[in-house]
């Protein structure tokens, strides 16, 4: 039997600030803890060094603005880094699953980055998902987002990819941040149903989230079919999380992940550093490796503690059944959108950064391509927190793009290098040939990564 | 003067030396089931011609507590574990008499749940009517805490005052609740034997007027004297390997990255010296399969010594991982290694005729030279080692970082030399390094640097201290002494520096090493801010302060 890849990168040198939940101390404890226990001396367990992800694999995601190095720290680049040496130990067959216990966290980091946002700056799955296209041709791929949080950025990222199955469970939006990851999320008009959200209200409990586990989450992983899964894996379900409000317990996550069985789980939130993540990762280092967990707890847990009631219970029921039924019919809304559509498919977005205070606006024009996912052109303006203004506009086009898709792309930006004085940056994101462009209109300055 | 004696598997090694050279060494095969005589008869040897009343200091190093382990013949111990909540109680049986007890202290040294004192005396009685007198105590976290350890020790002497208890936090502070009960269990077992052992050595040496320091080596490539080592037996594991790579260190005195091959009859040990310092082995010592919270050096050992036979098998020539006798130039009856260089390099080893007479036989039945022999036989070994050299550099390169500066400033070994010791270096050395294009060093002492390395290194003594402001105490390892913080609030790193070396001075005065104390050095510290809510309610603190392996004074190495 294969191992699980470990890879515990808790940054002990870095922080947001002094005082923030992204902090040294968040993964101190969960270091006592899983070296007290020896779980990394067990031959279920190999542990893995850290990486460094490069620019590139930042760019066949993000639009950083200006630049990737202004919005990233070292600490970024190995954190993204290390899931992508779990995304190798993977597909390189040396392990039968992998876990990458990294911060800092990525998934509210959406395809153009002005900031952090969500203590995200760029988002580690994201970066992975594009590698595993890239480098082992991965066609579909399932990301299982257990973060409290919805995960907003690998929502957007992937929004009108059908081959990437995003499904969210969280705290209701309109009690948490980011405030979105409400049901009618559903996916882009030609991805329609490969986003799926379930928003669950404060106090759901052990039952209640292994309930949408047994009928929801499952199930559709069944029909869908990925060829790897990846949990995004938040800890701050936790009834102890500081920052949220849910009854979710280090039991709970352990089950949930030997019902979802992820190939690759990545560290996200979770910021009860003293009484939920020292448990919660134990659990999910031994659910995913297959040892028993039913010795582990947390100190002042009590089986009989949370219980799930009736009402919700009834209410997770119902959404469930509604969000089965709209995955189910998937198909048959991406072809009437389809034939319906116009040209461009046109939508207007505004983003706020809560950690660097900007906003962002966004007008975004989805090619509806009879034959691809379509390309994408994003027309972002945000003033940064230095005061300056930046209009840039990014052209993205998906890894599994049309030939006419990719050339109209290329022309626009053929286009946009010579009629593109409105913008500071104009950035071309070609996934089918893996090359990142981006010129600064003021310089004149191309920089091809 | 100093004597330096190496108790190896096959040959035990001892050397008299003087004002910076061996006045005389000995050598004398090792007599497994004796280990005290193959020592005291090379001692013997050494002392002959030599007034004894001159000797200052005596350091052996010895397989004795291995031996008693991979033999079973250590003393049958009784394990308690207080394992709390985490891993199934099953991962921990490492004794066939494990015993679990409710209790549970977390990682900031806080009781999660009490003991149950009439569970204790339950599983006490149950030791005692299985006749076990020996019994091992771990608790999980009992090295941010050890009140639980300390109690059921109590408990247990109450009622049993025959019974001898030894507990984990007095063994090691480490994380790592597995390899804390391994070490203490392994302790208990070997305790009686090894402390009959020192009473012995302590005996014979005062038969022949010998008033001599005595001191033993330890896996991390220092010394104990032979008093302190009687309640630590297992720190003497695996200190012939460690006499070697001091031995090397002894014969370099320099900062450069070295790799020391030592070179013996049946192995190879590879061990690795990083600007000047030996490496230590990231996970502890590993006896009997089971990592321990021992410090050693991290040695990689190949069954490939010099006197490994040649052979030619199914149409190949083949270097065979074992030994039968000496090589066929020094009198044996085999083709060996050693041979195959002799001729190779026209080294003009011992007898070379007899190296040519056996493999020339070898050499007609595969239809070719003896040449070309030996130059397959030189290129598998090369190939061999290189292979296995390379690989501690990957293995050192690729250990895990927990540190955004680690990850950045990502180590990369560059290796300036190699170190050739042990009988069979000067015939494999040079082409080694010719293979690597690196210088080398194979010193006229190369033979004996381990008993040289054993007679010169100095003490050693890392101590690690723990504090928690926010609870106001303390740990210090080793010994697990738990104290109380005077003053919580205005606790900084320079505190935590000080209270650490105040330990590291008060236990070396402990262990009458503590001239050397002046010689310590911090090598590792932590401290990170507890912040609940958004204010600081305290801080952590990890220091590390030692003696690191190094020589006494007098010793300012050899002649090159």
């Amino acid at each position: 039997m294969k191992p699980t890849g470990i890879l515990f990168f808790p940054a002990f040198d870095w922080a947001i600030s002094p005082t923030h939940p992204e902090r040294e101390e968040r993964l101190l404890y969960t270091r006592d803890q899983i070296f007290e226990e020896g779980i990394m001396d067990l031959p279920q367990i190999k542990e893995y060094q850290p990486g460094l992800a490069d620019l590139k694999d930042i760019a066949r995601v993000h639009f950083c603005v200006p630049d990737i190095e202004s919005q990233i720290t070292e600490a970024h680049l190995i954190s993204a880094g290390s899931a992508l040496v779990m995304a190798d130990a993977f597909m390189q067959d040396e392990v039968k699953n992998s876990f990458a216990i990294i911060r800092p966290p990525g998934h509210h980091s959406m395809t153009v980055s002005h900031g952090n946002r969500g203590f995200c700056n760029i988002n580690n799955e994201a970066i992975m998902v594009e590698y595993l296209r890239k480098k082992y041709n991965v066609k579909k791929i399932a990301i299982v987002d257990t973060d409290v949080h919805h995960g907003d950025g690998t929502q957007e990222i992937f929004y009108h990819d059908p081959d990437v199955l995003f499904i969210s469970f969280h705290q209701d939006g309109r009690t948490l941040y980011p405030g979105t990851g409400f049901m009618d999320e559903a996916g882009g008009p030609l991805a329609y149903g490969s986003t799926i959200n379930i928003p669950l209200a404060p106090g759901t409990t052990d039952s209640g989230i292994l309930y949408v586990m047994d009928n929801l989450v499952l199930p559709i992983l069944d029909e869908f079919k990925p060829d790897v899964i990846v949990n995004s894996a938040g800890q701050d379900n936790h009834y102890s999380d500081p920052l949220a409000n849910m009854a979710f317990s280090a039991q709970g996550y352990a089950r949930l992940n030997t019902k979802l069985a992820p190939d690759i789980a990545v560290l996200e939130g979770g910021y009860s550093v003293e009484t939920a993540l020292p448990y919660i990762n134990m659990g999910l280092i031994m659910a995913m490796a297959g040892i028993d967990y039913s010795n582990l707890s947390e100190p002042d847990y009590k089986p009989e503690r949370f219980k799930e009631s009736e009402r919700n219970l009834a209410y997770i029921k119902s959404i469930v059944k509604k969000q089965l039924d709209l995955f189910r019919h998937r198909e048959e809304v991406v072809a009437k959108n389809r034939k319906d559509a116009e040209y461009f498919h046109n939508y207007y977005k505004q983003i706020f950064y809560d950690t660097d205070y900007i906003h962002e606006e966004q007008q975004n024009r989805l090619r509806m391509c009879p034959d691809c996912c379509g390309f994408r052109i994003i027309n972002s303006s945000a003033q940064h927190r230095n005061g300056q203004l930046y209009r840039v506009l990014c052209i993205a086009i998906p890894v599994n793009a049309c030939q006419q898709c990719h050339a109209e792309a290329i022309s626009a930006y053929a286009d946009m290098v010579k009629n593109g004085d409105a913008f500071d940056l104009i950035y071309l994101q070609d996934r089918v040939n893996d090359e990142y462009k981006v010129l600064d209109i003021t310089s004149s300055r191309e920089i091809v990564l | 003067m100093l004597i330096g004696i190496d108790v190896g598997g096959t040959f035990t090694d001892g050397v008299l030396f003087d004002n910076g050279s061996i006045v005389t060494s000995a050598k004398k095969p090792t007599s497994e089931n004796n280990l005290k005589d193959s020592l005291l008869q090379v001692l013997d040897a050494l002392l002959i011609n030599t007034d004894k009343v001159k000797i200052d200091r005596i350091v052996f190093s010895t397989t004795l507590v291995t031996n008693l382990l991979a033999t079973g013949r250590g003393q049958k111990t009784a394990l308690i574990l207080i394992p709390g909540h985490g891993l199934p109680c099953l991962s921990y049986e490492i004794s066939p008499d494990t015993y679990f007890l409710k209790g549970s202290i977390d990682f900031r040294g806080r009781q999660i749940e009490a003991l149950d004192r009439k569970e204790i005396l339950a599983v006490a009685d149950k030791i005692n009517n299985s006749g076990i007198k020996r019994v091992a105590v771990a608790g999980k976290f009992s090295n941010r805490n050890h009140s639980q350890e300390l109690m059921v020790r109590k408990i247990i002497q109450e009622k049993y005052p025959d019974m001898l208890v030894s507990i984990s936090s007095e063994i090691s502070g480490k994380l790592n609740f597995p390899r804390r009960a391994v070490t203490t269990y392994f302790t208990a077992m070997t305790l009686t034997e090894w402390n009959k052992f020192a009473d012995e050595i302590e005996a014979a040496l005062e038969r022949r007027g010998i008033k001599a320091e005595v001191d033993i080596l330890k896996a991390d490539g220092g010394t104990i004297p032979l008093e302190v080592s009687r309640t630590k037996p297992c720190e003497t594991v695996f200190s012939g390997p460690a006499a070697s790579t001091m031995g090397a260190v002894a014969l370099s005195m320099d900062d450069f990255n070295s790799v020391v091959l030592d070179i013996g009859g049946t192995t190879t040990d590879i061990s690795l010296i990083i600007s000047g310092q030996p490496l230590y082995a990231s996970k502890g010592a590993r006896i009997e399969e089971q990592l321990t919270h021992i410090d050693a050096f991290a040695v990689k050992s190949i069954p490939l010594g010099g006197d490994s036979l040649v052979a030619y098998d199914n149409g190949t020539i083949k270097v065979k991982p074992e030994r039968k006798d000496a090589a066929a130039c020094f009198g044996g009856k085999w083709a060996t290694v050693t041979d195959a260089f002799n001729i190779y390099n026209s080294m003009n080893l011992g007898d070379t005729k007899a190296s040519v007479a056996v493999l020339g036989q070898i050499a007609d039945n595969a239809g070719i030279t003896v040449d070309s022999l030996c130059s397959q036989v030189v290129q598998n070994v090369i190939a061999h080692l290189v292979a296995n050299i390379n690989g501690m550099f990957t293995a050192w390169e690729n250990e895990p970082a927990y540190k955004v500066w680690e990850v950045i400033n990502k180590r990369k070994f560059k290796l300036n030399r190699i170190i050739g010791i042990g009988a069979a270096a000067g015939a494999i050395i040079p082409a080694v390094a010719e293979k690597m294009k690196v210088d080398y060093l194979v010193h006229e002492y190369s033979p004996v640097a381990n008993a040289l390395g054993a007679s010169v290194v100095r003490p050693t003594l890392a101590v690690n201290l723990h504090v928690d402001t926010q609870n106001q105490v303390f740990t210090v390892d080793p010994g697990g002494i738990n104290g109380k913080l005077d003053h919580p609030t205005k606790f900084q790193l320079t505190d935590a520096r000080e209270l650490a070396r105040k330990y590291l001075v008060k236990i070396a005065q402990d262990r009458g090493i503590e001239k050397y104390a002046a010689d310590s050095e911090f090598y590792m510290e932590e401290q990170f801010n507890m912040i609940r809510g958004w204010d600081r309610i305290g801080k952590l603190f990890e220091v590390g302060v030692q003696i690191a392996p190094g020589f006494i004074e007098e010793y300012k190495g050899v002649k090159i």
